[in-house]
């Protein structure tokens, strides 16, 4: 229990997604213009991340390593959260159309978030166990979130602030998100000392 | 060796096409099972228009517009610039309206101040983009509201329909769809669309000064004279702004302003006379380029 928890708030706080390992920069760019977007976004990662790292660690384990094919992993991989977004965007649409108009574009962008395959890969390298994994995917995708709805608080902050024309937009956000990232690292250390 | 190999390659191979053939059968599956009917009068609007996503009409392509018309949310079918007449009738069949009268526009540059006619202020080395020299006191040119002439406009076109000869944007008629791209790409607004009339009489001058000062810039601008407010058996021209408006609604294109027009700044027709040598000039030298080219390879 200690290791998952270990494992959740690592992921979260020190090794965050996209403040440190960046990836998934592309939506974290394009969707935190205002919070509504990006909690729409956030969730769809999580839901996603979680099936998806429900998905591919048995098919790596007990098909791919079966047949000495892990180095199909990166193939195999993409192939399966497509399939797997594809699957959920259809049943989505049917039971639940009120979530599904809220995520909106954003589920089909999954798609093709390097966050998930990176979440994927991670939990192939690090050798985790399955619970682990799915903690690792909870927390990669709630860690996310955090990233999100703290970026997208600091840019309406500064939408208002009136910067100077060149910073306007991109420049602005690309150096904020330099600022915030610098900011995680102040995280290390704290989680091997919680548990301590 | 060879066998060995056969083998790996043969278990890749196997493993992973059966894998793709199951999630490709549990796709076609849940999207069985869940399958949610589509608005068929969206899809057979969306027929109707002709897919090129130029945004003309507002909407952020064709199947935005179809969807507006097919949930009633717009109820205007005239809005489609590149479909033109033939696509309002099959809209018109479709919803059950009635075929409103349509003229086809075309995009038109309303100033004629190429270097022959324009005087200089100052010489720009700027980036080539009309929306940065134009932050630089106005452009270079003498005229505030003259064509800058690097080109946005042409950058903005998809359909090649723009080409820039001696700083002034010149735009071939029977390239242009009308989807008003450059309308909004020229930074001075001196583009507007026109009814596609091969004998076109317009203004081209969008100068609001007093005629001394145009007189002072530019040999071909509107002086604000009214000799064509005078002259105009219609009663089609007015004056806005110190420049003579041609109501084109009430234009029955007699020439009359033309000819009295002490300028030259009322011109018949989609492109210029002079446009049309250099045009002409221009397909000339491209189609040798292509000649050259083809010779060398």
């Amino acid at each position: 229990m200690k290791s998952l928890l270990m494992i959740l708030f690592s992921v979260i706080l020190v090794d965050n997604l996209v403040l440190s390992k960046f990836l998934g920069i592309c939506s974290f760019l394009g969707l935190t213009k205002n919070l509504k977007n990006s909690m729409g976004m956030s969730l769809a990662v999580t839901f996603v991340m979680l099936v998806a790292t429900a998905v591919t660690y048995p098919i790596y384990y007990y098909l791919l390593a079966e047949f000495g094919l892990g180095y199909l992993d990166n193939l195999v991989f993409i192939l399966v959260i497509a399939s797997t977004v594809q699957v959920i965007e259809a049943i989505m649409h049917k039971t639940m159309p009120a979530l599904y108009n809220a995520l909106g574009i954003y589920l089909p962008l999954i798609t093709t978030n390097c966050a998930i395959l990176g979440v994927m890969f991670l939990n192939i390298d690090q050798e985790l166990s399955f619970a682990q994994a799915m903690f690792n995917g909870l927390g990669a995708g709630l860690g996310y979130m955090l990233a999100m709805f703290l970026f997208a608080g600091v840019r309406e902050r500064l939408e208002d602030a009136n910067p100077p024309e060149f910073l306007k937009g991109l420049p602005l956000a690309l150096i904020s998100a330099g600022i915030v990232s610098l900011s995680f690292m102040g995280f290390k250390g704290i989680v091997e000392n919680l548990f301590a | 060796m060879s066998l060995l190999l056969m083998q790996t390659v043969f278990t890749a191979v196997l493993v992973v096409g059966v894998l793709a053939l199951i999630l490709g059968l549990i796709i076609v599956l849940i999207f069985k099972l869940f399958h949610i009917p589509s608005d068929e009068r969206e899809a057979e609007i969306l027929e109707c228009l002709p897919g090129v996503n130029c945004g003309g009409c507002g909407y952020s392509g064709c199947p935005g517009y179809a969807k507006a018309l097919a949930s009633g949310a717009d109820s205007d079918i005239s809005k489609c610039a590149p479909g033109g007449k033939e696509v309002i009738d099959q809209l018109a069949a479709k919803l059950g309206l009635e075929a409103a009268a349509f003229v086809p526009k075309v995009a038109q540059v309303l100033c004629q101040g190429s270097c022959y006619y324009e005087r200089q202020r100052y010489e720009y080395n700027g980036s080539e983009s009309c929306a940065s020299a134009a932050g630089l006191f106005a452009g270079p040119g003498a005229c505030m509201y003259s064509c800058i002439g690097l080109g946005d406009c042409k950058r903005a076109c998809h359909y090649e329909a723009i080409e820039i000869i001696d700083d002034l944007a010149r735009i071939n008629p029977e390239r242009c769809i009308a989807c008003g791209a450059c309308v909004g790409a020229c930074p001075k607004g001196i583009i507007q669309m026109m009814p596609k009339y091969t004998d076109l009489f317009q203004v081209r001058c969008s100068n609001p000064l007093p005629g001394k000062e145009v007189r002072g810039k530019c040999d071909i601008g509107c002086i604000g004279c009214r000799i064509c407010v005078k002259k105009c058996p219609f009663d089609a021209i007015s004056m806005h702004e110190n420049r003579a408006v041609i109501n084109q609604e009430l234009c029955r294109h007699c020439g009359i302003c033309k000819k009295n027009c002490p300028t030259g700044a009322i011109t018949k027709g989609l492109i210029n006379p002079e446009d049309e040598e250099r045009l002409a000039r221009v397909d000339r030298i491209n189609e040798e380029e292509a000649e050259a080219a083809r010779l060398i390879s």
